[in-house]
């Protein structure tokens, strides 16, 4: 089995349900003091809240006005294109199905955690012979990669 | 806050009444309630009656059912987490009892309920638990003087363990040999009450000795899971309380001294403690604390002060705010219990009584929008502490003298 | 001329039924509990029927004239039925009527079409119906969109509205059975909504989305034409902050919280039996099945009540569109019809 994600970083290590909590809602403090207390490191983390707290479409106006990515709106998320797709054989976090809804509903938490991986699209065209809505996922794989370069 | 809807009384009670648990069903518990009472007939405990010599005042629970709540003669069933971090919590309860001349028994011989130990990090066994349940019980029972649950995890533990003593033959057998080595008899109490049931139902007679306007004063309150979701079924609802429609301590309290009540998004949310989150997961329990209690509290209603009922509560938002704040948060409210809450209107002293300098949220100005002279308050308190040390006898809260012995 | 055919209730089912009947030349007593005839789609002041959103009228209209029309349909408003006595060919119906009293009639056959009520979303105290302001149900927007205005308590447009599917269905803590039309009516409205108020954002909060057979057209123009947003997931709380609604819950694609502020929500009330139908039952002697629908002799067959000379017709059966109601009055008329018409040779020969 490969190497699935990058080593997460050491922070948060005495956290004990560690693996559960992913990192970028870790806030630990290299160096923090309260009144007069030395809470750096582990004493001071705080993990931040993992709620939803707007469904925000700009991106995906984006990415409709980005060649390919059209018709993202048409998707029902039936998940016909994962299933057909040959790169989410392989890797556990390329989902074609689940960065349209991502990208659709704004979730800028989940976005940070799959962008890189949107790029390892192969382009094989598979997800667009099987979408029930012609959404094109092939076209909208690039123009959500597109989308999200120009927006980072 | 809404009116109650008028005929939307009880029903987000009875919807959570009608909900189907694996254990611990409003249904079961009402059966489990009718065992007892056969078991009793059939010799086989002693059942701890709120006698009228206790003189009860009833209330409604969960599922309508009438729940007697004794006013005098209680055993006060103390917490350790209060006795040990939350001074103030138990002294102000003491203090407003004295007050208003209610007697009751301060017994040395009382242990821990050992449910932090149990819900905290999962030892202990049910014959433990369910032991030192009926020893505490059957100490109460002795003294003639009924069991007053001063925490919420205790008073959950209790409820889980006497649902199991009624239920499970074995379990009953078991500790009554252990309770037979120590010269003790199964007792078991006809109603498991908590403390702030207690301050529900005296709550026009804290008011009627008011002595502080807290008419300005902002209240939001939050009610422990362990009090009204653990078995939800024996909790104090009013129709006249929030609709019917969440537990009526704290709150009515709060009203009945002339505060305002705010509502907030998360006031059906645990406070961040947890069962054992707080001893394995102390970083998740105060970053809950914060971002989902505290944070929106602060944000949607600007209250004054945040009040609650239970040890864990108390510790868990209270203490939780240190570490946000030094990350550079701005939202904080101070927390306190209700007791505490209820002394201080009524003219307890914040440090020498109410303790309130235990607590870490910033208190100083709530104290001030109460019309206390924190200051002064202070230099009492330390002209107090001097004199302690140089030999004078400490103030202790005697209790009213007993009609019955 | 042989004794009329009850008809007991005036909505799509009953209305098809009379004008069935009128139309062989059988006359008819119609039964109509309210001051108005037509059932829910009148009741409720739809202004469209899925799936084509063709204007209510044009149903409605020639239904409720065919029956007004015909002088072998005789039509008692706020009436009950309250007894019946005799057999089957040979009834004798007790009504009562508001502000007139009671009355005795000779029917030979009976046609039960008392249709259904929506859900009181009062009995799921999560979405805070009948406290906060601006939860309604599908029945309530149905009369608002009719009137063209929809608007905030305060008046304000809404921005943001959610709709809440399976509200009262599907649910052993309130009902068990899924209401089969609120899916396509919601999606319905949620066009309707992006119609007439242009910059609106509509989420359909869903657990399936069953636009079942050609009201699937529905969910596909609701996204493609109208860009309406769809999240798999529940939602567990309302809180009304006072300007708007926090509406909690979850998305199950994503396994996680949102906890997002909507200008209005509208929740999908199911379809239930309602009281009509359970006093019928109890006057005539229906069964009712667990759900306390009409339970026909078979479950494929709607119009056999199993008793001679009673027949059943329309969602007090189970839940049903209004097509699907109107081909079960027909059906019902066209029983009724063999069964007098038969009644009617025997006593001739």
């Amino acid at each position: 089995m490969a190497d699935r994600d990058p080593k997460p970083e050491e922070k948060g290590r005495f956290i004990v349900e560690r693996q559960y909590i992913d990192d970028r809602r870790i806030n630990e403090p290299k160096k923090l003091d309260a009144g007069g207390i030395d809470i750096s490191g582990r004493w001071g983390i705080l993990i931040e809240p993992r709620t939803i707290t707007a469904f925000d479409h700009t991106l995906m106006h984006e990415v409709q006005s980005t060649p390919g990515g059209e018709f993202i709106h048409r998707c029902i998320q039936c998940g016909n294109c994962t299933a057909a797709c040959p790169t989410a054989e392989e890797h556990p976090m390329f989902n074609p199905r689940y960065f349209i809804h991502v990208v659709r509903m704004g979730y800028q938490g989940e976005l940070e955690k799959v962008r890189k991986y949107v790029y390892l699209c192969a382009s094989c065209g598979r997800c667009s012979e099987v979408c029930p809505r012609e959404v094109d996922p092939s076209g909208v794989m690039t123009a959500i990669g597109t989308a999200v370069r120009k927006a980072s | 806050m809404s009116e109650p809807h008028a005929t939307g009384l009880f029903d987000r009670a009875k919807f959570a009444a009608s909900a189907k648990l694996t254990t611990g069903t409003t249904e079961e518990y009402l059966r489990m309630l009718e065992r007892m009472r056969e078991l009793e007939r059939r010799d086989e405990l002693l059942l701890h009656h709120v006698k009228d010599s206790y003189k009860p005042v009833s209330v409604h629970t969960l599922s309508r059912r009438e729940k007697r709540i004794p006013t005098v003669d209680l055993w006060q069933h103390k917490s350790c987490g209060q006795c040990g971090h939350i001074p103030g919590y138990v002294t102000a309860l003491y203090w407003i009892m004295a007050e208003l001349g209610v007697p009751f028994v301060d017994d040395t011989n009382q242990t821990s309920c050992t449910a932090w130990n149990y819900y905290g990090s999962g030892t202990s066994n049910p014959v433990a638990l369910a032991a030192v349940f009926a020893r505490n019980m059957h100490a109460a029972w002795q003294k003639d003087a009924y069991p007053l649950i001063h925490c919420g995890t205790s008073y959950g533990d209790y409820k889980e363990v006497r649902y199991l003593l009624v239920t499970n033959d074995e379990l009953r057998g078991r500790v009554r040999t252990i309770l037979q080595k120590l010269g003790r008899d199964l007792v078991i109490p006809e109603e498991l009450v908590h403390y702030s049931e207690w301050l529900h139902v005296m709550r026009d007679r804290l008011a009627a000795r008011r002595q502080l306007d807290v008419s300005k004063i902002k209240v939001v309150v939050h009610s422990a899971c362990h009090c009204y979701k653990l078995m939800s079924e024996d909790f104090t609802y009013d129709d006249t309380i929030l609709g019917g429609r969440r537990p009526a301590p704290i709150t009515s309290v709060a009203l009945a001294l002339g505060a305002q009540i705010a509502d907030y998004s998360n006031w059906y949310d645990c406070c961040g403690f947890g069962f054992r989150h707080i001893l394995t997961e102390r970083e998740m329990s105060r970053s809950f604390a914060y971002f989902r209690k505290i944070q929106p509290i602060v944000r949607e209603t600007q209250a004054d002060v945040l009040l609650t009922h239970d040890t864990g509560c108390v510790t868990t938002l209270d203490k939780s705010q240190v570490v946000p704040l030094a990350h550079g948060y701005k939202e904080t409210v101070p927390v306190l219990s209700d007791a505490q809450f209820a002394a201080l209107a009524m003219g307890a002293h914040p440090f020498i009584v109410c303790q309130v300098h235990w607590h870490v949220s910033d208190w100083r100005p709530l104290l001030e929008k109460m019309g206390i002279d924190a200051e002064q308050a202070w230099n009492e308190y330390r002209e107090y502490v001097e004199n302690v040390k140089r030999g004078m006898k400490p103030n202790f809260i005697q209790s009213p003298p007993r009609v019955h012995a | 001329m042989s004794d009329p055919v009850l008809v007991i209730g005036a909505g799509p089912a009953g209305l098809q039924a009379g004008a069935d009947l009128a139309g062989l030349g059988i006359p008819v007593v119609l039964v109509e509990r309210r001051s108005e005839l037509g059932g829910a789609p009148i009741r409720w002041k739809y202004k469209t029927l899925a799936p084509e959103l063709r204007p209510t009228e044009e149903v409605m209209g020639p239904m409720i004239a065919a029956v007004e029309s015909n002088p072998l349909v005789k039509i008692y408003r706020g009436s009950v039925v309250e007894r019946i006595s005799g057999s089957a060919g040979n009834f004798r119906v007790a009504l009562h009527t508001d502000g007139a009293g009671a009355r005795e009639l000779a029917i030979g056959a009976i046609v039960t079409a008392t249709g259904f009520e929506h859900f009181d979303a009062s009995r799921d105290p999560r979405y805070e119906y009948g406290r906060a302001a601006n939860v309604i149900g599908i029945h309530e927007l149905e009369g608002m969109l009719k009137e063209g205005r929809v608007v905030c308590k305060d008046g304000r447009k809404p921005k943001r509205i959610a709709f809440v599917f399976c509200v009262g269905s599907r649910d052993r803590a309130t009902n068990a059975w899924c209401c089969t039309v609120c899916c396509g009516v919601s999606i319905k409205q949620g066009i309707e909504l992006k119609l007439l108020l242009k910059d609106v954002e509509i989420y359909n909060i869903y657990i399936d989305v069953r636009t079942f057979g050609l009201w699937e057209q529905l969910y596909w123009t609701s996204m493609e034409e109208h860009g309406i947003n769809f999240i798999r997931g529940r939602v567990s709380q309302i809180f009304d902050t006072g300007k708007q609604l926090l509406v909690k819950g979850e998305d199950t694609l994503v396994r996680g919280p949102f906890e997002v502020l909507m200008d209005m929500v509208v929740l999908a009330v199911g379809i239930t039996p309602g009281e009509g139908t359970a006093q019928v039952a109890e006057v005539l002697d229906l069964k009712c099945n667990t759900f306390g629908f009409l339970q026909p002799r078979h479950p494929n067959v709607h119009y056999d009540s199993g008793k001679d000379g009673i027949f059943l017709a329309g969602a007090c059966v189970a839940p049903m569109s209004v097509e699907e109601a109107i081909l079960g009055g027909s059906a019902a008329a066209m029983q009724a019809a063999k069964f007098v018409g038969k009644s009617a040779l025997q006593a001739a020969g």
